[in-house]
């Protein structure tokens, strides 16, 4: 059994062979389902696995999925956590580029947005965004949507996320020294930013 | 003009139902995300895939699915004789069209939406059957580039001269203005996704030379996947699995 298993990892697959019926497999990545005959084919060139559902889920189907050679740059997600860099900062919304998407850095680069009631978690109406983010920052945020067609809806609202490195005006990366404010270290000068709470 | 000599011989010393040499290489273009080189006897064609990317004109943005674009060009010493404009003839739109329309029903464009996909295929030796040609390279590059598809989709060209259905044909057979049935087929699911012909044929024998282009799709998605296989193979070797 587990012989067969190691020997199906080594198949290599073309995109239209048939990997299973879709009433005994599911299909994953590099899969789909045709809706006319309900067979699982695969749509890309590379080796074919089987993955072994989780215990305790209703369907119990193995899930097959094709991993192709070409890794392709990370796209965000809802959900996914990103570091971007704030370009833009009006009244209402920051405008940030995204750069990682997680651990991976992206290949081309990604807009997104944070509205002045995601900055943080509490007194979102009495947010400045002025005094939150400023050009030039690092921020760690969460995406919570595609948003509209120009850029993806961005949120700091946990303690987690915020502003991780800042450039005061002086041109020296500052230090955090609590959630609200950061100082540079050559000047003294303390700027208000939403601060990330990095480590423990 | 005798195509088919009573021995049973075309002009190039082919039988009837012969396919030209095919020979195809992945990965030719090293810029590009996916490209492929393709030859069917002298025809030769390379088509390179950018993407899937961000779309560079946001009017033209599709919010579910990917855009797919294509662009069909001729070397100006693909023919002959050299050629003034390559691109934004007729011909070349129509068929630059053709592929795209190809490409786009075996591409599963709902897991991309938002973003673009770019296919620039060009001749670079025109011998008969360069649509053909290059719908075949568009596939492997598409493949090449790990962009999800239905099925690989083939192309081949069949034609009917002196009272005998040919396949695949060459550029003097072609020009011989009899009919030309070009067919695009994805082979695992059995399916027809492009059917074109020139000239004028009665419908029973219009299905014999459909069928024997099918054939020829089918020999070439053989073709193809060993090619697959086998660069798959050495691009593992080469990172030591």
């Amino acid at each position: 059994m587990e012989e067969a298993a190691a020997a199906a990892e080594a198949v290599v697959v073309t995109p239209g062979e048939v990997l299973g019926k879709a009433s005994q497999v599911r299909a994953g990545r590099g899969a789909y389902v045709a809706p006319h005959n309900n067979l699982v084919y695969a749509s890309l060139t590379g080796f074919r696995r089987t993955l072994s559902p989780p215990p305790n889920s209703p369907d119990q189907r193995p899930t097959v999925e094709v991993t192709g050679h070409k890794a392709h740059g990370a796209v965000p997600e809802p959900g996914s956590v990103v570091i971007a860099r704030v370009t833009r900062v009006t009244a209402r919304v920051a405008s940030a580029d995204i750069m990682c998407v997680g651990p991976k850095s992206v290949r081309e680069k990604f807009t997104g947005s944070i509205r002045q009631q995601d900055v943080r978690a509490t007194e979102i109406d009495k947010v400045d965004m002025h005094l939150s983010f400023r050009p030039g920052d690092i921020i760690r945020a969460v995406v919570l949507s595609l948003g509209d067609a120009r850029a993806y809806y961005l949120s700091t609202a946990k303690n987690e996320l915020g502003v991780v490195s800042a450039e005061s005006t002086a041109g020296e990366t500052m230090v955090p020294i609590s959630w609200t404010e950061m100082q540079c270290p050559l000047t003294g000068q303390i700027e208000q930013r939403k601060v990330a709470k990095v480590g423990g | 003009m005798e195509f088919v000599s009573p021995e049973g011989l075309r002009l190039d010393g082919r039988r009837p139902m012969e396919m030209r040499q095919i020979r195809a290489e992945i990965g030719a273009v090293a810029k590009a995300d996916g490209s492929a080189v393709f030859e069917m006897g002298n025809t030769k064609v390379i088509a390179a895939v950018y993407g899937p990317r961000e779309v560079q004109n946001r009017t033209q943005q599709i919010n579910d699915q990917a855009l797919v674009r294509c662009e069909y060009s001729m070397a100006n010493f693909s023919t002959g004789d050299r050629m003034r404009k390559p691109k934004g003839d007729r011909r070349s739109t129509e068929i630059s069209l053709v592929i795209r329309q190809t490409m786009e029903a075996c591409i599963l464009t709902h897991l991309m939406p938002r973003s673009q996909i770019d296919i620039f295929v060009q001749v670079l030796q025109a011998d008969g059957g360069t649509r053909s040609a290059c719908i075949n390279a568009a596939t492997l590059a598409l493949a090449d580039a790990g962009i999800p598809m239905r099925d690989l989709v083939t192309s081949c060209s069949s034609g009917y001269l002196n009272s005998t259905p040919l396949l695949d044909l060459n550029y003097v057979e072609d020009s011989a203005g009899g009919p030309d049935v070009t067919v695009g087929f994805l082979p695992k699911l059995d399916k027809v996704t492009l059917l074109q012909m020139d000239s004028k044929l009665p419908i029973d024998i219009f299905e014999n030379v459909m069928q024997l282009a099918i054939e020829g799709c089918k020999a070439i998605a053989n073709y193809i996947r060993e090619i697959m296989l086998e660069n798959t193979k050495q691009l593992e070797y080469r990172r030591g699995i």
